[in-house]
C-alpha cells in the first residue's frame, strides 16, 4: 500500500501495534455484501457503496475491517487466541466527511479472561489516541449491556419479555415504546374466535393441525419457513405475554437505571446501590463490570475521566458486553468506538464459539483534532 | 423565458385522468406533430412543454431537476428520491391513481398481526431458520425507513422484486412483502394479509414540483399550480 496516502501519523500507528502486540492484516477492498447487510441489517445498504460481479453476486466496497478480519480469520483456520490489528480505506456515503477515509483499529479474538481483554482494548484505544493526539483531552463513555440483561432478568420479567427489551437496547425510542406496552398492555385483537377458543382450550395440537392443513390447501407449505408449530407456539407466548404488566415500581426502576450516568468510579457502588434499594441480584453482571474496572484501574487508566452511561448499547445482535466511545472534550465527534461482540464469530460461521472484543479509530476526525491540537 | 416542462403519464389509464385533470384545469394540451407523439404544449400559456414519459422515469426526471412538473404516484416520488421534501413539493393529490404501500405477511401468520409482532419473529428468525427474515419488495427506501427508522427493527434482509412481488413468499424467495395494493384482491388470492399499521404510504397521483430557485419568480408556475387545484 503506498504511504503517501496514509495519514501522516500512519507511523506511529503501526508502532503501536506492534508494541501492543497485534498483527497487522490487509483485507481486500471489494467484499461480498451479504455479510454486512447480514450483520447490520438493511439500515446499511444505503450507507454502502454496492456493485454486482458480473454472474450478479452482490458486492461491495469494505465499509469497515471487522467483519472482513473476523472473516479472514474464519477462512485461515488459524487458532486463538489472536490479536490484529488494520489500518486502511474504507467506505460510506457519509453526509459530512468524505466517502473514502481511513480506519484503524484492533481485533482481540478468543481471549477468554473477558474482563482483562476489554480493560486492555479501552487501554489499547486510550494508549493510541493519547500518542497520536497528546495535547487532547480525552473523554470516555462505556455502557454494559449484560448489566441491563441482568437487571431485566432480575425484574422476573417473561422471557419473551426479556428478549423484546434486550433487542431494543441502545435504541432509546424502541425502548420506550416497549415499556409503554408494558404500562399499558393491550389485548391480542384480530383473532378468529375459533382460534380464540382453542387457544383458551390449551389446544395447541389441535391448532398446529388446523394450521398445517391450512398450508397444504393453499400451497403455502412447500415453501413455508415458519412451521405449523413454530406459528402456533409464538401465538401462544404472545398471548401470554399480551397480559404481562409491569407494576409501576418495576417500570420506575427500570427507567431510572437507564438514565443513570456517573463517572465510571463511582458505577460499581452505584450499581450496587440500585440493586440494594431496588432489591435485585445482579449477579456476574456486576462482579464483571467491577472486575473490568478493576484491570483498568490496575493498568494504570484514569477512570476519574470516563463516565459510564447506562443506556449505552448498540442494537445489533452480536454485540454482548462493553460498548465504549472515545470523544475530545467539548466535541461529540467520535475519535474512537468500540465494544464486544462475543456472537459475532459464530454468525459469521465460526464452528466454535470465540470471545471477541475490539475497537476502531476514526482517522479523518482524528486528523481534524490534531489540526485544532 | 426559460421553458417550463410538464411531464405527464405516457401511457394507460393514469394517462387519460391526468389529461382529465389538466383540462378540468383550463390546461389543454395539444400534441406536437401526431397524436401518438411525446411531446405536447399547453394552449394559452408561453413556453409550457409537455413530456410524456414512464411513470418512474418521471420520478427520476424529478429527481434530476431534469423537469419543471411531474404527475406521477407519490409511491414512486417517495422510493426514488431521498431526502424527497428538501428536492420537491407535492403540489397536488389529484384524485385518482389510488394506491396503499403495505406490509403484507402468509395470512397463516396467525400470530402476527402487527409490527411489533413482525418486529419479535424478525428477531428470532436466523436463530431459528439459519438466515434473516426477508422481504420482498421493488420499494427498499420506503421499506427500510418504515422498519428501521419507524419501527426500531433492523434485522432483516430485502430481496428486490420487480414484479408478481404477491408470489414471493409462496414460491419461498422471501418470506413477506411490501407492495402496493388498492382494493387488496390480489393478496387476498395470494393468502397474504396486511397488518394493522402496516401501512407504509397512501399513495396517489400527485402534480409534483422540482423545487428550482428559477421558479420564485416565475408567474407561470403558480398560474399552473392554481389552474390544477381550483380543479379538484
Amino acid at each position: 500500500m503506498p504511504m503517501i496516502d496514509m495519514p501522516e501519523f500512519a507511523g506511529d500507528l503501526l508502532a503501536e501495534f506492534a508494541e501492543r502486540d497485534a498483527e497487522r492484516v490487509n483485507t481486500p477492498v471489494i467484499q461480498p455484501a451479504e455479510p454486512f447487510l447480514d450483520m447490520a441489517g438493511e439500515d446499511l445498504r444505503r450507507r454502502i457503496f454496492l456493485t454486482e460481479s458480473e454472474t450478479g453476486e452482490s458486492l461491495c466496497l469494505r465499509p469497515e475491517f471487522t467483519i472482513p478480519v473476523c472473516l479472514r480469520h474464519i477462512a485461515s483456520a488459524t487458532g486463538t487466541p489472536r490479536r490484529y490489528a488494520y489500518l486502511g480505506e474504507v467506505f460510506r456515503q457519509r453526509r459530512d466527511g468524505s466517502n473514502e477515509f481511513y480506519q484503524a483499529g484492533i481485533e482481540d479474538l478468543g481471549d477468554k479472561a473477558t474482563a482483562a481483554a476489554d480493560a486492555r482494548a479501552i487501554g489499547d484505544a486510550l494508549g493510541i489516541l493519547k500518542r497520536v493526539l497528546p495535547k487532547v483531552d480525552l473523554r470516555l463513555t462505556l455502557g454494559d449491556q449484560a448489566v441491563f440483561e441482568a437487571v431485566v432478568k432480575a425484574l422476573g420479567l417473561p422471557h419473551g419479555w426479556q428478549r423484546r427489551l434486550i433487542h431494543a437496547f441502545g435504541d432509546m425510542a424502541h425502548l420506550e415504546a416497549l415499556l409503554e406496552r408494558l404500562a399499558r398492555p393491550q389485548p391480542v385483537a384480530g383473532l378468529d374466535p375459533d382460534i380464540s377458543a382453542m387457544m383458551a382450550a390449551g389446544d395447541e395440537a389441535g391448532l398446529v393441525e388446523r394450521l398445517d392443513r391450512t398450508m397444504q390447501e393453499t400451497g403455502y407449505s412447500t415453501n413455508a419457513s415458519r412451521s405449523p408449530a413454530e406459528i402456533a407456539k409464538r401465538l401462544k407466548e404472545k398471548l401470554e405475554l399480551s397480559q404481562t404488566r409491569l407494576d409501576g415500581t418495576a417500570l420506575l426502576l427500570l427507567r431510572e437505571f437507564l438514565t443513570l450516568q456517573l463517572p465510571l468510579a463511582d458505577a460499581p457502588a452505584a450499581l450496587a446501590g440500585f440493586a440494594d434499594a431496588a432489591g435485585l441480584k445482579l449477579g456476574d453482571a456486576v462482579s464483571l463490570f467491577s472486575a473490568r474496572l478493576q484491570s483498568l484501574a490496575n493498568a494504570g487508566a484514569d477512570i476519574s475521566a470516563m463516565t459510564y452511561r447506562a443506556a449505552f448499547g448498540r442494537p445489533l445482535d452480536y454485540y454482548t458486553g462493553l460498548v465504549f466511545e472515545v470523544t475530545a472534550a467539548g466535541s461529540t465527534a467520535v475519535l474512537a468506538g468500540g465494544g464486544r461482540f462475543d456472537r459475532l464469530m459464530t454468525l459469521l460461521g465460526a464452528r466454535e464459539h470465540i470471545p471477541a472484543v475490539g475497537f476502531s479509530l476514526w482517522i479523518d476526525r482524528i486528523e481534524a483534532a490534531r489540526a485544532r491540537q | 423565458m426559460n421553458a417550463i416542462t410538464i411531464a405527464l403519464p405516457s401511457k394507460g389509464r393514469i394517462k387519460e385522468e391526468t389529461a382529465a385533470v389538466f383540462e378540468r384545469a383550463g390546461l389543454s394540451i395539444s400534441a406536437v406533430g401526431n397524436d401518438r407523439s411525446y411531446r405536447g404544449r399547453i394552449a394559452g400559456i408561453e413556453g409550457v412543454e409537455i413530456a410524456y414519459l414512464s411513470a418512474s422515469e418521471i420520478a427520476r426526471e424529478l429527481a434530476a431537476g431534469a423537469v419543471d412538473f411531474g404527475v406521477t404516484g407519490e409511491d414512486l416520488v417517495r422510493e426514488g428520491l431521498p431526502g424527497v421534501d428538501a428536492k420537491v413539493e407535492f403540489c397536488a393529490r389529484l384524485g385518482f391513481g389510488h394506491a396503499d404501500v403495505v406490509v403484507a405477511v402468509p395470512e397463516i401468520w396467525l400470530d402476527v398481526e402487527t409490527m411489533a409482532d413482525l418486529g419479535d419473529v424478525a428477531a428470532d428468525f436466523r436463530a431459528r431458520h439459519g438466515r434473516r427474515l426477508q422481504i420482498a419488495t421493488k420499494y427498499w427506501r420506503l421499506t427500510q425507513q418504515f422498519f428501521s427508522a419507524k419501527h426500531g427493527i433492523q434485522l432483516y434482509r430485502i430481496v428486490e422484486s420487480l414484479g408478481a412481488t404477491e408470489g414471493a413468499p409462496a414460491a419461498g424467495q422471501a418470506d413477506i412483502i411490501v407492495d402496493i395494493t388498492s382494493t387488496g384482491s390480489t393478496l387476498r388470492a395470494n393468502h397474504l394479509k396486511v397488518l394493522s399499521d402496516g401501512v407504509i404510504l397512501k399513495s396517489e397521483a400527485c402534480l409534483v414540483r422540482a423545487r428550482k430557485p428559477v421558479h420564485d419568480e416565475d408567474g407561470r408556475i403558480s398560474q399552473i399550480i392554481e389552474a390544477v387545484r381550483a380543479s379538484l
